[in-house]
């Protein structure tokens, strides 16, 4: 009978939004900020991860787009909302940016915090935020709240607050997706001693992913979408201690080609979370071995190896630089911590994405015009090359100093340049390359001119 | 308990109480199918107890007229001119009713739970409709005696009615608690037949209402009337609380620009308000069913004053004292929040009214509910008292089930989403079981960014946002979601009809 449905339904409505907005009254104290009163600090199973970003959608449809990587084993989308003036597309010279957070299911905090961040971007962009909007119209934003949600939704069904130190780390297959990417530094250590390439080591990509099978589904989706999308530079979401943790992963003796650039961004990580760069901080547990903590940073390899890690493969394989938060000593706090987390955290996650204009950026081109897609940007005195996007445009980070860049490709004549780098900005470096041919056909006709001078004064 | 002022409210709770029981409001007309009642009242205990009881308790409240032409069933018709500030009250809200006429409501819930119940007085009750009637049109016989005219024993339906009567005419929730603390005292009834005892006499106490204003200043408007609580409140922000005279007529002439003003700002519709409103009176004339009007029956707040322009919200004593309470500085977002919430709540319940797809009884009550939920709530949440500490929460409803209310919620919200749709006649789909609160967060996200645009674009100078583009533009993005995971089907729909409706 429709009335009488009706009228246990709008009873039922009724008392929800009710209940919503009593619960919103009674919850409601002091807040930090108009922008916390508008964000739900609590856990997202998955469904609740999937509505949330597809509100921030709702609300932001003009700067935001969802979208799915691939799949995890059990069948959960691995979902990325998109943050930039014109989602969905590549603009030339617009960096691209990530954060992956929750690839061990167990670390929650990342995962959280990285919709909260959404939500923030969003409230504040429309809210009027000028560096928000200037943030959002430059850059292009990839926020992936989980790459390992078979592994969270294990995690989160434990009861009681204490949660195991490894339930839910691995994916549903038992695989530490941070410990299953290729691993692409023994090769580079090689390839530094006997020479040989130092950057885009992963030989046939393409092949190489498809006919892995030792590759988990979330880190073959995640491999294909970094050769996807020219990421500059990321942030992989961690818990269990609090620190800003750089390439390389792997224990050696030598530090990256880029540790000073690596150094920087790290550092600007930490700089605004008060917890991580506490010089007092004790150690998360009385035994842990923090001595290779400085200033809130660490590099990986002095810390602890990690073979096959997601950070160094993104440095190794692509043009991407990515370094390894861990965000919380516990790895899945109470909720009601979250409000804390997200303030500890905001301003650096804001701010480390604002790393991404650094250095020295610009277009590689012919000389006609057309953009030369995967030429060679090389700095003097880092060993670690990177390539240009297929509009031929490229963003070299780069810590402050005078540095001598220069671009190559197959068949053109490289071309240097000089340049003063700031903290920032990026500074604009901008490379028209002759090709081979070109100088050729350039000399040729030099010498057809000359034979004619000659032949009509000396009257051949 | 005593006062009269506790009493009326006690009344309104009552009514509360009983509407959401009941899936329409009570028509003055015939319906006596309507009339719902526990017969085992009736099968376990003795007439001439009940009778001797309630005479106890009645003797000294008792003004016996006599109705001659009546059935003695039928009229408790009270004066319809009470003085009384509360019964103004009822009785303008009463006013508000427009009868269509004749055709019952449709059958309430718990009948059905009850469908042995005999409908011997179904043709008594049918001639309750015409009889005008003031305080000398009693029932013939002494309503203590508890016996009809002719001799033959009440039935339980008899009580109810009598009860229901000397309340009205007492105005005096009190009459009802004396009869049954005496009976369950006595262990005549136990609790549950004093809880459907009390629904019973509510409604019929509803039914004394309507039908007093039916008989009392009708004005034969020779158009349904348009509009529900809800758009009574949007329509008139600035007039007074009083809804003597005409008040449809005059509701309905301000309806399209108090409506446009009212509601425009604080909830985010869009043009289309205006539009339905029209469309709803054409198509609600069209229409020729009954409909109820128990618009009286909101006019619960009379008593509060117009203040900010919560006109149209002091219909909700509940809610308007909770907003009073929020008087501090640092409330006012929740009090803008409030707001906003409640004209949202009303504007829908208007729509689903218009559209037909609940009838004006119904919204009506879902309103009442509402305050009563309030009422319920802030107690609950809140730890305080909206200062009407009698309002009997309503019960076996709420709480329940969240899961049905999800879902319940849920559908509620497609429905709601169907409304704009003109062309779209169905009745509320069924199909989608989405998780309710999905769709208010989601509605959230929309009206946020629909927000944002309006000031964005003035902010630019620029012309109003491109609403077909943007939705065309979302149908799309939408339906890409599906395909790939990352909406549901059901939230899909859900979406594309709160575009749609905008």
């Amino acid at each position: 009978r429709r009335g009488g449905g009706s009228s246990e339904t709008m009873n039922r409505f009724v008392s929800l939004v009710l209940l919503w907005t009593l619960a919103v009254l009674s919850t409601t104290g002091p807040v930090t900020g108009a922008e916390e009163g508008e964000i739900s600090f609590e856990y997202h199973r998955y469904e609740e991860l999937r509505k949330a970003l597809v509100s921030v959608w709702l609300q932001c449809p003009s700067i935001t787009r969802i979208y799915t990587v691939g799949e995890s084993f059990e069948g959960r989308e691995l979902l990325v909302l998109e943050m930039s003036d014109n989602p969905g597309t590549h603009e030339a010279g617009e960096p691209e940016f990530k954060y992956i957070g929750n690839m061990h299911g167990n670390e929650a905090v990342g995962r959280e915090l990285i919709v909260y961040l959404a939500q923030y971007l969003c409230n504040q962009y429309q809210q009027g935020n000028e560096s928000i909007i200037d943030l959002i119209h430059t850059t292009r934003i990839h926020l992936m709240p989980s790459m390992n949600p078979d592994g969270f939704e294990k995690a989160a069904s434990q009861s009681g607050e204490l949660k195991d130190w490894f339930v839910g780390r691995s994916n549903a297959q038992g695989v530490d997706l941070n410990r299953n990417f290729p691993d692409l530094d023994r090769i580079v250590y090689g390839n530094e001693k006997e020479g040989g390439a130092n950057n885009h080591l992963l030989n046939n990509m393409k092949k190489a992913v498809d006919e892995n099978t030792k590759l988990a589904p979330e880190t073959k989706a995640v491999i294909r979408w970094i050769m996807e999308i020219p990421f500059v530079l990321s942030a992989n979401l961690h818990g269990g201690d609090v620190v800003a943790n750089y390439p390389y992963d792997e224990t050696r003796s030598a530090a990256s080609p880029d540790d000073v650039t690596f150094k920087s961004l790290a550092k600007s990580y930490s700089q605004f979370n008060p917890v991580m760069s506490d010089p007092q901080r004790a150690p998360c547990r009385k035994n842990d071995d923090d001595t290779s903590f400085t200033d809130g940073i660490t590099n990986g390899g002095a810390w602890y190896s990690v073979p096959g890690g997601m950070q160094d493969f993104n440095y190794l394989s692509s043009n991407c630089f990515e370094i390894t938060l861990e965000l919380s000593c516990d790895k899945f706090p109470a909720e009601d911590t979250l409000k804390t987390y997200w303030e500890e955290n905001r301003n650096s996650l804001v701010n480390y994405i604002e790393q991404v204009h650094r250095g020295v950026k610009g277009f590689v081109r012919d000389l006609q015009g057309a953009a030369i897609f995967n030429a060679s940007i090389s700095v003097e005195g880092i060993d670690h090359d990177i390539t240009t996007a297929k509009d031929g445009d490229y963003w070299r980070l780069l810590a402050a100093g005078n540095y001598k860049v220069s671009a190559y490709a197959p068949g053109y004549l490289t071309v240097i340049k000089k340049v003063a780098v700031p903290y920032s900005p990026a500074i604009r470096v901008d490379f028209e390359l002759e090709s081979l041919v070109e100088r050729k056909e350039e000399e040729k006709e030099e010498l057809m001119d000359w034979w004619k001078m000659m032949s009509e004064t000396l009257n051949f | 308990m005593a006062s009269k002022g506790m009493g009326v409210l006690f009344l309104l709770g009552i009514f509360a109480v009983t509407v959401s029981q009941i899936s329409a409001f009570p028509t003055p007309a015939e319906d006596d199918k309507a009339v719902v009642y526990n017969r085992r009242l009736t099968e376990e205990r003795p007439i001439q107890e009940q009778i001797a009881e309630a005479d106890d308790v009645k003797a000294a409240v008792e003004s016996a007229d006599t109705k001659p032409a009546v059935e003695p069933k039928e009229v408790k018709e009270a004066e319809p001119e009470q003085e009384n500030d509360d019964f103004t009250l009822l009785k303008s809200l009463a006013e508000g009713q427009r009868s269509k006429e004749t055709n019952e409501t449709p059958v309430r819930e718990s009948l059905e739970k009850e469908p042995y119940f005999p409908d011997e007085s179904d043709s008594t009750k049918n001639r309750r409709l015409v009889e005008d009637y003031d305080s000398t049109k009693m029932e013939n016989d002494d309503p203590e005696s508890f016996r009809q005219v002719d001799g033959t024993p009440l039935t339980a339906e008899d009580i109810v009615q009598k009860i229901a009567t000397k309340i009205y005419e007492e105005d005096d929730r009190g009459v009802f608690d004396r009869i049954v603390s005496k009976l369950l005292r006595l262990g005549l009834i136990t609790d549950s037949q004093a809880d459907s005892l009390e629904y019973e006499v509510a409604e019929a106490l509803q039914d004394l209402i309507t039908k007093n204003a039916k008989n009392n200043e009708i004005e034969d408007l020779g158009e349904d009337y348009p509009v529900t609580r809800g758009d009574q409140d949007d329509q008139n922000p600035d007039a007074s609380m009083d809804v003597t005279g005409s008040p449809n007529r005059r509701y309905d002439e301000e309806d399209d620009d108090e409506d446009q003003a009212a509601i425009d700002d604080d909830v985010d519709r869009g043009e289309g308000v205006d539009t339905v409103d029209n469309t709803w009176d054409r198509e609600s004339e069209g229409e020729g069913e009954e409909e109820e009007r128990s618009e009286g029956e909101r006019d619960e707040g009379n008593e509060l004053s117009p203040e900010d322009g919560l006109q149209d919200l002091q219909y909700f004593p509940n809610f308007y004292r909770l907003l009073k309470s929020l008087d501090s500085e640092q409330d006012t977002q929740e009090r803008e929040t409030l707001i906003t919430i409640m004209k949202t709540l009303i504007d829908f319940v208007k729509m689903m009214v218009k559209y037909g797809t609940i009838t004006p009884e119904e919204g009506v009550s879902y309103l009442e509910n509402l305050d009563a939920m309030i009422a319920l709530q802030t107690k609950n949440k809140l730890g305080k008292t909206l200062g009407i500490p009698g309002i009997i929460p309503p019960t076996g409803k709420t709480p329940e089930d969240d899961d049905n209310t999800k879902a319940e919620a849920a559908k509620m919200q497609k429905e709601y989403e169907n409304l704009k749709d003109s062309t779209k006649e169905e009745a509320p789909s069924t199909e989608t079981r989405d998780h309710p609160g999905k769709s208010e967060i989601y509605l959230e996200a929309i009206r946020k960014n629909i927000e944002w645009l309006k000031k964005h674009n003035k902010d630019e100078g620029k012309d109003d946002y491109d609403l077909s583009k943007l939705r065309d533009f979302m149908d799309q993005q939408v339906d890409s979601y599906i395909d790939k995971g990352i909406i549901e089907k059901g939230e899909g729909e859900t979406i594309k009809r709160i575009y749609g409706s905008l």
